[in-house]
């Protein structure tokens, strides 16, 4: 009953901190010092409050839940803790916390250039908005909270209004975010219209009642809808422009949690609420996954804007988390509770190892952008002099998001994998198919993401300073490089303790309505994971430990082979030229290779400008370049076709908006009789 | 002492009908303001007979304040506005009169015909006074759908408040004395400033014919 009683309270000390720092932001706005003091301070506290909160449910399953009814009928403050969300609500302020203590260091540069005020108070808001999406309990008052955090980003996102490009991403994720929300507003009507009410517990025990068609379109719409909010493909084009548009501890946030908010919904409508699903949901979330998981990353490797660059690795992850999500639903509809077990679990760890080295890699881009003042990894170079502190962090976020051992990115790879392994062994040709194509595409993106994160390290720490900007950058400040260590150590060690965590996140799985009381088909002991039937089995500490001393070895062996060698230290060979950073190849030319090769998925566009020093003689060229870019295949194709039919209904639409009273009367007239006549009939 | 008998109740419900019918077809402004007053008095009469059925003197009072702001304060206000701009003569329609007879004619069979015989469980003994308080209601929206003048359409409006107040009447639907003097302060504050709005359009525009209001439109 303590238990009970404390995590509540704490949780709702966590909100009343969040309250706290938004509205003291607010009041200390005249002086930026002390609104980004108030503003972080109580963010930090919040988010310790809330990770308290969360790792009493986890561990002692002290679920706990407040309803409050307002005076609205339908409007109920309803709250719900279970372990779902007590394990979103752990990893929002597992990052929330580092992101405000990156923020303590990071806001000074927007110091008497913007309102940081203003900052404060939304970036509380933003943060007490996703930790009440993920714990709402009521279909309105959740409406209610994640139009909150969709706002607060908003005017996050658009919080350096001095540039256009960030009111245009801005406008973007205004128009995407509330036409996600109309699509989720249409099934939670649907739902009520079905169970006659709002609350998800009523919803939950009514699904008997619901039918196989109403299941099916509000799994269509929470699909476009909380998809839009996760930026699966081809609902993504807002994320890489909001996501880089917004403040770096933001955009950590953005893309570290809050597009799991959409994972989170999807997990609870599908899984806790729904009964009975067809295959095909799964099938589908497990086809989506797959296009977006390597879709993702073939942008990534196309952008020289690093946090663009990341913004796309956003998509890809969410990719990778939705291959896990949808084995889960397949294994699910097809009486195989076991393995799905199994893949929500490798969905959820994903999903906190993403949080974890995504929101390390935009804060190490962060610090990087603060020195040199341009996103353009073109412009770097050579940082790793400069910034080695930093130059590590983000080698091991790269690392991690690479999936390589012993981090935590490889593990819940290696878990989908398995998921998706045991598909094509255990399920019918005609969905073995769709597993075998996930499986393919999270390898092609495995080495994919490598491949890019040799790309942005190599463009932006090695090698020679391309940029004045960088030949001048310094070590980040002290606050940044603590929340960069931070998330570092906890990639390995989360990496290192995997074994530990799938068992905690087995629980979370079985705490979901269709996977209850669910024997998993795995067994994680003394380190290692092992999948039950032999299946396979991994153990991250052996893995560590054998590269250790792999490194180890290597050292003493290079150490002595070395001995009796000198070191001289001389002039690297440049040809009788000056070596300088033009000579270095360039992030786009790594990329233009891998680019070449799916041209086809790509559409690459080519341009040379070619300047010569006679324009008649064309012999001499005084300056040459080569810019490389893409097709927006979705807003060519799609978005922008849409909105020239939306303008054409509008047109058609506008000729009975005529400016005249009477006409207007007469409509009102008109559809009076019409009503009055169907209602008669 | 006081009315209610149907016969009677029927034919103060025609006598604002008939105001009604004579509104859409009257040319002169200050005619219809004549006739808005006149339907007005009716139905501030039928409030007042009301409260001595009722003996209740919050109803007089609203039946007193039905009459002070319709039958007195918002014609003055028109008169006044036609006064001053010289709105002698109101705007044309859209329709000519004898197609806006035919149309009336035709919303009056429409709320006579089976459509509204559920309503009868509304009012068995005011049926057809009920009926009637429903045409009025039709009709005055035609006065702002055909007439172009705004002061007609501000007419129509008022008008059709009139006719839900006699149809909420007939019906047994009176509201407590506190929103019907709410609804009547309201009205109190729409005439004015419907009133000032009006006299700014034709300073703007130098008409009140709201199909000559070009210049607020986007070219």
């Amino acid at each position: 009953m303590l238990t009970t009683i404390s995590s509540s309270t704490i949780f709702f000390i966590s909100l009343l901190l969040f309250g706290i720092g938004a509205v003291g932001s607010l009041v200390l706005a005249k002086s930026d010092k002390w609104a980004n003091v108030a503003g972080s301070v109580f963010a930090v506290s919040g988010s310790i409050s809330g990770l308290v909160s969360s790792l009493s449910v986890l561990i002692k399953n002290s679920v706990f839940s407040f309803n409050f009814d307002l005076l609205a009928p339908l409007l109920s403050v309803s709250f719900r803790v279970d372990r779902l969300s007590a394990f979103f609500i752990f990893v929002i302020s597992l990052i929330a916390l580092v992101a405000s203590i990156y923020s303590l260091g990071y806001v000074k540069h927007f110091y008497n250039k913007y309102n940081i005020g203003a900052l404060g108070f939304f970036y509380n808001l933003f943060l007490a908005g996703m930790l009440m999406v993920v714990s709402a309990h009521n279909a309105i008052f959740f409406l209610v909270v994640w139009e909150t955090m969709s706002l607060a980003s908003f005017f996050l996102v658009i919080f350096e209004n001095k540039e256009k490009s960030n009111l245009r991403a801005g406008y973007l994720y205004f128009i995407m975010t509330h036409i996600g929300t109309a699509f989720i507003i249409m099934a939670f009507l649907l739902l009520y219209r079905s169970t006659g009410s709002f609350d998800f517990t009523v919803i939950k025990n009514s699904m008997g009642e619901v039918s196989l068609l109403v299941k099916n379109l509000v799994f269509v719409l929470a699909l476009i809808g909380f998809g839009t909010k996760a930026g699966i493909i081809p609902v993504h084009i807002w994320l890489p422009r909001a996501h880089s548009a917004a403040p770096t501890h933001v955009s950590a946030l953005m893309s570290g949690v809050m597009i799991k908010t959409g994972i989170y919904m999807f997990i609870r409508i599908f899984m806790d609420m729904m009964t009975g699903i067809p295959v095909w949901w799964g099938v589908v979330v497990l086809v989506i996954g797959s296009v977006s998981s390597l879709l993702g990353v073939l942008y990534a490797l196309t952008e020289h804007d690093i946090k663009r660059l990341l913004a796309y690795h956003s998509i890809e992850n969410i990719g990778i988390i939705l291959l896990g999500l949808g084995s889960s639903l397949v294994f699910w509809a097809s009486d195989m509770k076991s393995l799905a077990v199994l893949g929500l679990v490798a969905s959820l760890f994903h999903t906190l190892n993403h949080a974890t080295f995504k929101a390390l890699l935009f804060m190490g881009a962060g610090s990087v952008i603060s020195q040199t003042h341009t996103r353009n990894m073109e412009e770097y170079g050579g940082l790793i002099k400069h910034m080695p502190q930093t130059a590590f962090f983000f080698l091991v976020g790269a690392m991690a998001i690479s999936a390589l051992p012993p981090f935590n990115g490889f593990f819940s790879e290696w878990a989908t994998f398995q998921s998706l392994f045991y598909g094509i062994k255990s399920l019918s040709v005609s969905v073995q198919w769709v597993f075998l194509l996930g499986a393919g595409s999270l390898a092609f993106t495995g080495g994919l993401a490598a491949a890019c994160f040799v790309k942005a390290f190599g463009a932006i720490f090695l090698a020679r300073p391309r940029s004045e900007e960088a030949k001048h950058a310094k070590e980040s400040a002290v606050t940044l490089r603590i929340a960069m260590a931070i998330l570092a150590a906890l990639t390995l060690v989360i990496g290192f303790f995997a074994s530990y965590i799938t068992s905690v996140l087995a629980t979370v799985a079985s705490s979901v309505r269709a996977l209850g009381f669910a024997e998993p088909v795995f067994s994680s002991a003394a380190g290692a994971f092992s999948l039950k039937d032999g299946f396979a089995t991994v153990s991250m500490p052996t893995i560590l430990f054998s590269i250790v001393a792999a490194l180890v070895l290597a050292w003493i062996v290079l150490k002595i082979i070395n001995r009796q060698a000198k070191i001289k230290i001389e002039r690297t060979w440049d040809c009788g030229t000056n070596l300088n950073g033009r000579m270095e190849i360039t992030a786009t030319g790594f990329s233009r290779s891998i680019i070449t090769v799916f041209r086809g998925l790509l559409k690459p566009t080519k341009q040379t400008d070619v300047e010569y020093h006679d324009a008649d003689m064309r012999y001499f060229a005084k300056s040459s370049a080569v810019h490389l870019g893409i097709e927006d295949i979705y807003l060519n194709n799609l978005y922008k076709p849409l909105q020239a039919l939306v303008a054409r209904l509008a047109a058609h639409v506008r000729k009975i908006q005529l400016g005249n009273l009477n006409v207007y009367v007469l409509y009102i007239f008109l559809t009076l009789f019409a009503l009055l006549i169907l209602l008669a009939f | 002492m006081f009315i209610e008998s149907p016969q009677t109740l029927f034919f103060l419900e025609a006598l604002i009908f008939a105001s009604v019918i004579f509104i859409n077809i009257a040319k002169k402004n200050s005619f219809a303001v004549f006739l808005y007053m006149a339907q007005s008095f009716v139905v501030a009469f039928l409030l007042f007979n009301s409260s001595l059925k009722e003996s209740s003197f919050t109803l007089m009072l609203v039946a007193l304040s039905v009459f002070a702001v319709k039958v007195i304060v918002a014609p003055y206000f028109f008169r006044n506005l036609i006064n001053k701009h010289q709105l002698k003569f109101s705007v044309s329609t859209y329709l000519n009169g004898p197609m806006t007879l035919v149309i009336l004619a035709m919303l009056t069979a429409f709320t006579f015909s089976s459509f509204f015989q559920p309503l009868s469980i509304l009012s068995q003994e005011n049926f057809n006074a009920l009926l009637l308080a429903l045409s009025t209601m039709l009709i005055s929206v035609f006065v702002i759908i055909n007439r172009k003048g705004a002061l007609s359409q501000m007419i129509g409006i008022l008008s059709l408040e009139n006719a839900i107040v006699s149809f909420a009447f007939l019906s047994g639907l009176e509201q407590n004395a506190g929103p019907q003097l709410g609804i009547v302060f309201d009205i109190l504050v729409w005439v004015i400033i419907a009133t000032v709005f009006a006299s700014m359009i034709y300073k703007q525009f130098g008409s009140l014919d709201v199909s000559m209001m070009k210049n607020l439109k986007e070219e």
